[in-house]
């Protein structure tokens, strides 16, 4: 049975890993060693695993013996039934032992080791996401570089729609590239996740991920408030607008975690959910304090759009009048109140 | 101490014209007041009316300390008193807070009791238990523009002084008549009277708008409130019930005024909106017309009325204003000039200025009017927004903004406004309908 011993990097993640045949392993700087490492802090011989065979009643595993090293040997996890009284090997017990279970961790000098036999089942295959495949693709330049061109372009079209001043363009480029800032920042938290879950940035991906849910948003609050004006109440605006930037940002979120991370699909709808929710209670949270706050100035809807985008009906200036009573005992109500 | 506040402060108005500065009234500062050379006539009017002229205090109950103070003076023999609503405002609406009480010249203090007020003239009656003399006699008859007057009163609690002034006239421009007094009043003062050359009283000090202008309430007002209290023999149980009753009545008498009007119309770009409806409506306007760096035409007029009923320090009603703009597009296309229309709608404020325990919150509702001109010109879209806010304390009576923004092919746009402070449902809904009738674009 051989032993399977892996160096662990950054977040438990394997790096590198050595199989050694027989019944005992030594490791240590030196290269009589059957696993040789590099870390300046390991003693030339460090320690030996003795293999343990699993017999009536036995526990399988490895019995650690600290070779006497300068700084000795840390058990950050173990599985035996007995570490329980060997939490830590005492680097000033010279010799002293101490049993390891099936996927032991330890740590030596300043490097990180897991021991396994080599019959440590792994976790079955996971399928790739059709997703996964799809969203890959937009790293192709014939994807991204269109996608960035359009946002741009409507991002500047949206500016000089609503400007009103002189033209300039020192402050439109200011404007558009704090926002590619901002954007390129997400992406580039997403692909260092994904660089460092999966081994692969996907960064142009990520990129076009944000664009695509920034288009889709601006296109539905456009729709919003055309249906707002048409329907005179901001209460439409109100209720609709938060419910599609959140299920936006779910959509968003999970297809990064997609392709960042190693996630099951449910994990991955969980937790973009669960960010949802997060986002859904801190505004709420900050929006309780501000209900029923007094303001003397009016709160009318004052949402306009192009006279074409108007459908809705429009009425006499007496029927206009005539239906004003409502807000007199509205304001009635709220002044007994 | 604190000083009681000025009943013509300006309310907060996003979109005044800032030709309105001119009449921001503060009454908080203390201006060095000119010298001059007294005169026999001030020296002997001070020496025998210094006794019947008081100073009005608020006294906060729990601390028994002065909270506010004012002037007010001896009416009659049976130890009538006349100050400014104003000054007595406090003990008015919290009897349970504060009690009112005069300090004579000569040092004597006693309480005083509310007997009626006068909230649309800004006048109050208290009454002490005991005689004071002298009584001041009213004036029957209005003194001849440019005569010599003199204000008394207890500026900035300084003690009794004597104002020299020139008495200018019942000022036409406001709805409430004021009779403009070339003097400088100051803070502590209202309340006090102003005196002819033979100790008359011609007015009551009310208010400054500084250097040297000032207004008194004119005393024929102050013989009005004294009849109906002698009539009424006794002392008003519900103030508030009183005041709410008092600006219902005002407001009745003022808008069945202002509706028979035939409204003056004059041009504004392509339309016609509403000139000055009466003499006390001040109106301004501009445009940028001459400006290189414009992109588009904005041209605007503003019409207010220079009429401010104190109801507290941070209340205040009675306020009309007519705001309209006439915007043309000009070098901006027809997004630029709609994010620019839209901006400007969505920028309008009440033209008074209220407290959460004064008025509800505004409740609006905008729909789509078919109005100027629409059967000629479709393509002309109106949107109409009607706000009104309830009173708390006096029922029946809301402060209501309307605003109307119609826009044609994005190239021109006209946008109308009022706002009326204090005024019944009934009256409002009149006035909402003259105006969409009379302020339409052609």
């Amino acid at each position: 049975m051989a032993v399977i011993i892996e160096l662990l990097g950054w977040g438990g993640k394997r790096q590198r890993y050595f199989t050694v045949e027989g019944p005992a392993v030594t490791i240590g700087r030196s290269y009589q060693n059957d696993v040789v490492l590099g870390d300046g802090h390991i003693s030339p011989e460090h320690l030996r695993l003795d293999a343990i065979d699993p017999s009536n009643g036995v526990e399988g595993g490895w019995q650690l013996t600290d070779l006497d090293s300068l700084n000795g040997v840390e058990i950050l996890k173990n599985s035996h039934s007995t570490s329980s009284h060997f939490t830590r090997a005492d680097p000033h017990e010279s010799n002293s032992l101490t049993l390891l279970g099936e996927g032991a961790e330890l740590k030596i000098g300043r490097t990180r080791l897991r021991i396994l036999s080599d019959s440590h089942p792994v976790d079955p295959a996971k399928e790739l996401h059709h997703l996964e495949q799809d969203v890959g693709k937009l790293n192709r330049l014939s994807i991204w570089l269109p996608l960035f061109l359009l946002s741009l372009t409507l991002d500047i079209g949206a500016l000089y729609a609503s400007s009103y001043i002189e033209w300039q363009w020192k402050n439109v480029l200011s404007t558009i590239l704090g926002t590619q800032a901002g954007l390129l920042m997400l992406a580039l938290f997403w692909g260092g996740l994904g660089r460092f879950l999966r081994s692969e940035s996907h960064f142009l991906s990520h990129y076009c991920l944000i664009l695509l849910a920034g288009l889709a948003y601006s296109l539905s609050d456009w729709l919003i408030g055309v249906l707002g004006y048409n329907l005179g109440t901001q209460t439409v605006a109100l209720v609709l607008k938060p419910l599609i930037a959140l299920s936006f940002a779910g959509l968003l979120l999970s297809a990064n975690f997609a392709l960042a991370t190693n996630m099951l699909p449910r994990q991955r709808w969980v937790s973009a959910l669960g960010f949802v929710m997060l986002i859904i209670v801190v505004s709420i949270t900050a929006q309780v304090s501000q209900w029923g706050e007094f303001s003397p100035y009016p709160d009318y809807f004052s949402g306009l759009e192009v006279p074409v985008l108007q459908f809705a009906d429009a009425e006499s200036a007496e029927q206009f009048v005539l239906g004003l009573d409502p807000i007199f005992a509205a304001a009635d109500r709220m002044a007994l109140d | 101490m604190s000083t009681h506040k000025n009943i013509l402060q300006d309310g907060a108005d996003r979109l005044r014209a800032p030709v309105a500065a001119l009449l921001l009234m503060a009454l908080l500062v203390c201006w060095p007041t000119s010298s001059w050379a007294q005169s026999d006539s001030a020296r002997t009017l001070f020496a025998d009316n210094k006794a019947g002229i008081l100073q009005i205090r608020i006294i906060d109950i729990t601390s028994g300390s002065k909270s506010a103070i004012g002037s007010g003076f001896v009416v009659n023999e049976t130890g009538l008193i006349a100050t400014n609503y104003h000054v007595v405002q406090m003990a008015a609406s919290k009897p349970e807070q504060y009690r009112i009480e005069y300090l004579s010249a000569s040092g004597t203090s006693n309480s005083l009791i509310l007997v009626d007020v006068d909230v649309i003239n800004d006048l109050a009656l208290v009454q002490a238990t005991g005689q004071i003399t002298p009584v001041l006699p009213l004036a029957a008859a209005e003194p001849p523009i440019g005569v010599p007057v003199y204000a008394l009163g207890n500026p900035l609690d300084l003690g009794m002084t004597v104002v020299p002034g020139t008495y200018n006239g019942i000022n036409r421009t406001s709805y409430h008549p004021r009779v403009h007094f070339t003097g400088s009043l100051n803070s502590g003062m209202s309340g006090g009277p102003t005196l002819n050359q033979v100790g008359e009283v011609v007015g009551i000090n009310v208010s400054t708008a500084g250097n040297q202008v000032s207004f008194l309430v004119p005393v024929t007002a102050l013989q009005q409130l004294i009849a109906e209290h002698q009539l009424r023999g006794q002392g008003v149980e519900n103030i508030r019930q009183r005041i709410g009753q008092q600006l219902i009545a005002d407001q009745q008498k003022k808008f069945a005024q202002l509706l028979a009007l035939d409204w003056p119309t004059i041009a504004l770009g392509e339309a016609l909106v509403v000139n000055e409806l009466s003499p006390f409506f001040r109106c301004w306007g501009g445009s940028n017309s001459s400006s290189d760096k414009a992109q588009l035409l904005n041209a605007d007029r503003t019409c207010r009325s220079e009429d401010n009923i104190y109801l507290n320090a941070k209340f205040n009603s009675g306020v009309i204003e007519h705001q309209f703009f006439w915007l043309e597009a000009d070098k901006l296309n027809q997004l630029q000039f709609y994010a620019y229309y839209q901006r400007l709608f969505s920028d309008f404020a009440p033209g008074n200025k209220a407290r959460e325990k004064d008025v509800s919150d505004y409740q609006c509702d905008s729909e789509f009017v078919a109005v100027n001109n629409v059967e000629a010109q479709p393509e002309r879209k109106t949107k109409a927004v009607f706000c009104a806010r309830a009173y708390k304390d006096y029922p029946q009576l809301y402060d209501v903004l309307f605003l109307q923004g119609t826009v044609d092919d994005s190239r021109a746009a006209f946008i109308s406004h009022f706002t009326l402070a204090g005024v019944s449902r009934e009256n409002a809904k009149a006035y909402a309908r003259k105006f969409m009738e009379v302020a339409q674009w052609q």
